[in-house]
């Protein structure tokens, strides 16, 4: 039986991954990481009973700590074999109205904790047929003006996937870089307050792709960014 | 029967025209060291590995082994002056091993079947050679002599040794002063009685020197060795 880490479990597309990749058969073991302990437990209520599931719950700007959950979730689960990492954070501004701390926090969630947390599952996961998904997105590969630090931020995603990618083969790893369009969740309202969400793509349809890319099956998909966009 | 392993990792990297040694240099994005051990963990018979390394050296290598996660039993000691005498303190660290393969952190396509046929073969003592692919002569200044090239052959690491034997040979080679480039040559000036087998070696063990080598290794490890083990 698989074990799968998620971060950014407590909402959006990371709920509705969890949710999905529960109905598996062969995933036993979840771990749930996410700040929002009330939102994880919710999440776990709507997954399905037959996964073993571990709240988590931590900030990933901890960095330091990241390494430590992971251990905990592997002294658990006795495995790491999948990891889809979900964690967003964006708060959009003019160049000139940004702080240093927009910046910092933008990047250390996006972007940093993600390959801290690689870094730290990588050492479980070393020759084991194991998969890590990235969420970027397309902001990460095309011009957002107003959203200068999530836009680079997701572009650093884009790029450490397809670096790892090929630094990760020898280990059997395969790591995917999905980069979706506009999806209904909180993030998305923040970004386009104003927008309509049932006319956009839904968490659920990012999810269904993401579990479609981690199925055991050779896909030939990983390293490189794929674009998931309701058009 | 038990197994152990030195590897010599002494290197400072003068001929590569680099500041880091040769064996913490990338290759496909890892230690060159790392591809060694990596291929090494899976080798269940090994029991016991000495990673002789200059001093200085010493502690990144540790790090490495921990950073990377490699699951053996490895100890990192001082190395000599020479590569014969770095060869001899590790073998004085493998004191009671029946068999022992000596290898260098240079060499990092040396696969886990590789070493594990040159263990398991029943011959006490072998070491991996390949072919001269090309006329080879005698002399310095001026050509002094013709040689036969089927005759002769290019020596690889790893090399496996009765262990006694060899701790025995590098005693006697230490007392008498007597130096050797590498562990078959002074084991059959000792023993040579006792049969060196020739198993047949690979193309692509290539012992990384020269910057040219790590440019090759490159392209050896990105088409024929990535994914593959
Ligand atoms: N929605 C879109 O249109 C869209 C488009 C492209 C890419 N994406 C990406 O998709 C991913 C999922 O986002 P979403 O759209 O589903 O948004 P969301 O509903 O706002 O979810 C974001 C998730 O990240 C977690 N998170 C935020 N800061 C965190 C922190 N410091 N530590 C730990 N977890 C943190 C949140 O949990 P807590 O608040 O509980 O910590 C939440 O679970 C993100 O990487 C996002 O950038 C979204």
């Amino acid at each position: 039986m698989k074990t799968l880490i998620i971060t950014g479990a407590s909402q959006g597309i990371g709920r509705a991954t969890a949710v999905e990749m529960s109905n598996r058969e062969d995933i036993g073991n979840i771990a749930l990481v996410a700040r929002n302990e009330k939102n994880l437990e919710e999440t776990k209520a709507l997954m399905n009973p037959k996964c073993n599931v571990m709240v988590v719950p931590h900030d990933m700007t901890d960095l330091e700590g990241i390494e430590k959950i992971v251990d905990k979730i592997y002294k658990e689960f006795k495995s790491i074999d999948l990891l889809i990492n979900g964690a967003g954070f964006v708060n959009p501004t003019a160049l000139l109205d940004t702080t240093i701390e927009n910046f910092t926090q933008t990047f250390t969630v996006n972007t940093v904790s993600m390959l801290v947390m690689i870094k730290a599952c990588v050492r479980y996961m070393k020759g084991k047929d194991a998969k890590i998904l990235n969420i970027a997105s397309t902001a990460g590969s095309t011009s957002r003006p107003g959203w200068v630090a999530y836009a680079s931020a997701k572009a650093g995603v884009i790029s450490l996937s397809k670096t790892l990618a090929d630094e990760l083969r020898d280990y059997k790893i395969k790591v995917y870089c999905i980069s979706p369009g506009r999806c209904a969740t909180e993030l998305r309202r923040i970004l386009a307050p104003e927008e309509d969400p049932t006319t956009i793509m839904q968490p659920e349809d990012v999810a269904k792709i993401i579990s479609n890319l981690l199925e055991e099956e050779e896909n030939c998909l990983d390293g490189q960014d794929i674009i998931v966009r309701q058009k | 029967m038990s197994v152990g392993m030195v590897i010599l990792a002494g290197g400072v990297g003068k001929r590569m025209h680099q500041k880091t040694p040769k064996q913490f240099l990338l290759l496909g994005g890892k230690p060159i060291i790392i591809h060694v051990l990596e291929n090494i963990e899976k080798v269940d018979e090994i029991e016991k590995v000495v990673i002789c390394s200059p001093k200085e050296h010493i502690e990144q290598m540790k790090q490495l082994i921990f950073n990377h996660n490699i699951q053996k039993n490895i100890i990192c000691v001082e190395g000599g002056k020479t590569r014969q005498e770095s060869t001899y303190i590790g073998v004085k660290n493998l004191k009671g091993c029946d068999s022992i393969i000596v290898h260098e952190a240079v060499r990092p396509f040396v696969s886990d079947k590789e070493f594990k046929s040159m263990i398991n073969s029943k011959e006490e003592n072998a070491i991996y050679g390949i072919d001269i692919p090309f006329t080879v002569l005698e002399g310095s200044e001026y050509i002094e002599k013709n040689l036969e090239r089927n005759k002769l052959i290019n020596v690889q690491l790893p090399q496996k040794f009765n262990g006694e034997k060899l701790l025995l040979a590098h005693e006697k080679a230490d007392k008498e002063g007597k130096h050797f480039t590498e562990d078959a040559s002074l084991f059959y000036h000792y023993y040579p009685d006792d049969k060196i087998k020739i198993m047949e070696g690979s193309l692509y063990n290539i012992k990384i020197t020269t910057p040219v080598d790590l440019i090759s290794c490159e392209q050896i490890y990105k088409e024929y060795i990535v994914g593959r083990k």
